[in-house]
């Protein structure tokens, strides 16, 4: 009886659990830490956000390349993929950019790195916090 | 920023292997100190297996 209760109880309730878990996440990619503040997880949003906006930061002042979705190889899109995962900090990442990608030098070179790194890290975060919404883990 | 960040190889793999690290760490552990161990150890790492490679490469260099 009591198990049949909690059956009925917790069956609404999925749905309206994915969808924010959904919510949480796309928050998390368009802003970085955004999902976990959401949750209430200030440490972890903090260090996302000051992470992956540090990563973009020197990224763009080192002048990486900056791949854009019109590329015309698979690689290039695959970077845009990569690029495009820090959200908002892509566009932060055009507008600091003023001069254009210069990999011409080691630090340029660099650059596309950390600027790749930046958006796979804000991936991760992104489905960490759906995870957590989720109640997978925390 | 049209002056651009100029950072030489071990300075570009410092804040790298800091950045990366700090954020896994905050991301996989939960405890304060379980996650100052964790950004230790995968700094560690990082620097060590980066400074190794750039030896290992070092006979191929000229």
């Amino acid at each position: 009886m009591t198990e049949e209760l909690i059956a009925k109880s917790a069956a609404p309730l999925r749905p309206r659990t994915d969808s924010r878990a959904a919510a949480v996440a796309i928050a998390g990619l368009l802003v970085p830490g955004l999902g976990h503040a959401l949750l209430g997880m200030w440490g972890r949003a903090l260090a996302c956000f000051l992470s992956v906006g540090a990563l973009v930061y020197a990224g763009a002042g080192m002048r990486g390349n900056l791949f854009s979705w019109q590329s015309a190889d698979a690689f290039s899109r695959l970077g845009f993929v990569a690029d495009a995962g820090s959200g908002i900090f892509y566009l932060v990442a055009k507008s600091l950019e003023a001069l254009g990608p210069d990999v011409s030098h080691s630090y340029g070179d660099y650059g596309t790195r950390f600027l790749a790194t930046a958006g796979v890290l804000n991936l991760l975060a992104a489905l960490h916090a759906y995870e957590a919404a989720k109640g997978h883990k925390a | 920023m049209s002056a651009g960040l100029h950072l030489s190889h071990f300075q570009a793999l410092l804040l790298f292997a800091l950045l990366v690290s700090v954020a896994l760490g905050f991301l996989s552990r939960r405890e304060p100190v379980e996650r100052f161990k964790y950004i230790a150890r995968s700094l560690f790492w990082f620097l060590l297996i980066g400074v190794g490679i750039g030896w290992a490469m070092y006979p191929f260099s000229r």
